[in-house]
């Protein structure tokens, strides 16, 4: 009975951390109308800063603001630098998908060449707790805390601010959007700040909570892009369903496979909603 | 030594020539986003070097082949209906399943040991030859095949694909015998690299890979078999200087990723018809 309550436990931790990532995926994805498969590249970027900020010494809390400021702005620096450009020229998603592989590629290199191939991990105290016979550690419960907390406080930035509403003009008909005055250059720059600042915050929860690796970055698009896939991607709410999902599934599912498949079962996951549900659990026929 | 060194480059550009014209078939002729290409190059050298030490190579690399072709005709039947970037995602999937095949299914595939002692196909002198020979003959032989009608049908999906199957074209059948030639050329790539390099592991389908093989397409050109030829040739040289120059070893692998992945973003953001390319990355 631990077991199932110790894998739920880990499942709904890592799917908490996805859902962060799916969040940032799919509101860029909503607005700016491709994939953003550098998305994971910014995470591990993020984590890397994080690594180098604690290791300069300069203390938890000013070097999780620090990251997230310099997560955000690294988003909206590769929005500018690449996938502008492409815009410009009205290239198809296609292209702008292809774009954001090579980038992947370039980010996961440079910090490999920067880094170093080795494993690297950020040492903090924390305290474990007992709860139903599963251990879960104090870090692991402000994970769960602040995730949910974000996703709440970005549900109402986007429900009730001007700002927000702005956003989801754009996402909804940007050329309808333009005509009330509102510049979609302006709306991509902060969808992609916010959507990298979220990246940043999952950087930093991955970062503590599990080892850095110049490969972190694939892995993690590959969880949130599932999570966001699965919950269909034009729905934030079924991004943050979609991950949990993920999360739980793959954990529960080392129940009957080797450990080595739980990359492979949420890769299957992907494949299978991509051929049969595209838009997601939720969503209507594609 | 020298000579030895230019063999082997002889033989990577011959494998990456294979793979980049194979690729083209799908992407610059039928219009296929189709990111598992790498795939079929990782299933081709997966076969013949699990099935060689039990048969003669004559058997086991023409069973790489179809093997390869039945995985691409199995990744046709379901991705087929798909287009775009959902297609290009679908086939991105397949790769990342083939890749945790390869590193979980260990009584088969030895897991990330890989699998060492592949028998040697022959000298390096013959590969070249071989290889080398073969290109011209996958070049010639899709030279025609794109030429003919079936090829031209193939061309018309990618402009057009309603209107292909509104004049009667069988556009899901068409696009099946495209992914199935094009994972049958791969995996025949993927046999000659087992046989010569002697070893393999699952980073055969990592996705720095699929970046080159994407690089090597779009610099030299969709819809182009000569671009395909000299893009192929332009990135097996190009990152070659970094081996003079001197970087410690542990830079050189990340250097020449960056390097592919540097080249796809200019040339898709800049020079998006590549050098010799006919038609736009759609």
């Amino acid at each position: 009975m631990s077991v199932a309550v110790q894998l739920i436990m880990n499942g709904l931790i890592i799917g908490s951390i996805y859902a962060l990532v799916a969040t940032g995926f799919s509101l860029i994805y909503n607005v700016t109308k491709f994939v953003h498969f550098a998305h994971g590249s910014v995470v591990a970027f993020a984590a890397y800063i994080f690594y180098l900020l604690i290791k300069l010494g300069l203390g938890l809390p000013l070097s999780i603001i620090l990251t997230i400021i310099i997560a955000s702005i690294f988003g909206a620096v590769i929005d500018w630098i690449v996938y502008r450009p492409l815009r410009k020229r009205k290239a198809s998603a296609a292209v702008l998908l292809i774009a954001s592989i090579g980038l992947m590629i370039l980010l996961n290199s440079a910090i490999l060449a920067v880094a170093g191939a080795d494993v690297k991990s950020i040492p903090i105290t924390n305290p474990v707790f007992d709860v139903w016979g599963a251990r879960i550690t104090q870090l692991q419960v402000i994970i769960i805390a602040m995730v949910f907390l974000l996703l709440i406080g970005l549900y109402f930035f986007m429900k009730h601010t001007k700002l927000g509403k702005a956003m989801r003009a754009t996402a909804d008909n940007n050329a309808v959007a333009q005509t009330v005055g509102i510049n979609p250059q302006k709306m991509y720059t902060y969808v992609f700040m916010i959507g990298s600042g979220l990246a940043g915050v999952a950087g930093i929860l991955v970062g503590l909570e599990q080892n850095l690796f110049p490969e972190m970055g694939t892995s993690m698009i590959i969880k949130g892009f599932t999570g966001a896939v699965i919950g269909g991607m034009s729905s934030v709410p079924g991004s943050v369903a979609g991950s949990l999902f993920v999360g739980l599934v793959e954990n529960i599912g080392i129940w009957w496979l080797p450990s080595g498949y739980k990359d492979a079962i949420a890769f299957a996951l992907l494949f299978v909603f991509l051929l049969f549900k595209p838009k997601g659990m939720f969503g209507g026929k594609s | 030594m020298i000579s030895a060194y230019f063999i082997h480059l002889g033989i990577m550009f011959g494998m990456y020539a294979l793979l980049t014209l194979s690729l083209n078939l799908t992407v610059g002729y039928t219009g296929l986003l189709n990111l598992g290409h790498i795939a079929f190059f990782g299933i081709g050298a997966y076969v013949t070097a699990i099935l060689s030490p039990h048969m003669p190579l004559a058997i086991s690399i023409p069973l790489a082949v179809i093997l390869a072709a039945a995985a691409g005709t199995l990744l046709a039947l379901p991705c087929g209906k798909l287009r775009g970037d959902y297609l290009a995602l679908a086939t991105l999937g397949f790769t990342f399943i083939c890749g945790s095949i390869a590193r979980n299914w260990i009584s088969l595939t030895r897991g990330a040991l890989g699998i060492a002692g592949i028998q040697r196909m022959g000298s390096n002198t013959m590969i070249v030859v071989s290889l080398l020979a073969l290109v011209l003959v996958v070049y010639l032989i899709l030279k025609w095949f794109v030429s003919t009608p079936t090829g031209r049908v193939l061309q018309a999906v990618r402009d057009d694909e309603v209107a292909a199957a509104t004049l009667g074209k069988d556009v899901f059948k068409h696009k099946i015998l495209c992914l199935a030639i094009s994972a049958g050329i791969a995996g025949l790539a993927g046999a000659f690299y087992a046989h010569y390099i002697t070893f393999i592991d699952p980073s055969v389908f990592s996705i720095n890979e699929l970046i080159l093989l994407l690089s090597m397409l779009i610099v030299g050109g969709l819809a182009s078999l000569e671009g395909s030829i000299l893009g192929a040739l332009i990135l097996v040289l190009l990152p070659e200087p970094l081996r003079f120059i001197g970087f410690p070893s542990s830079l050189v692998g990340p250097m020449r990723a960056m390097i592919f992945a540097l080249l796809l973003l200019l040339i898709v953001l800049y020079k998006p018809r590549g050098l010799l390319g006919k038609v736009d990355l759609e």
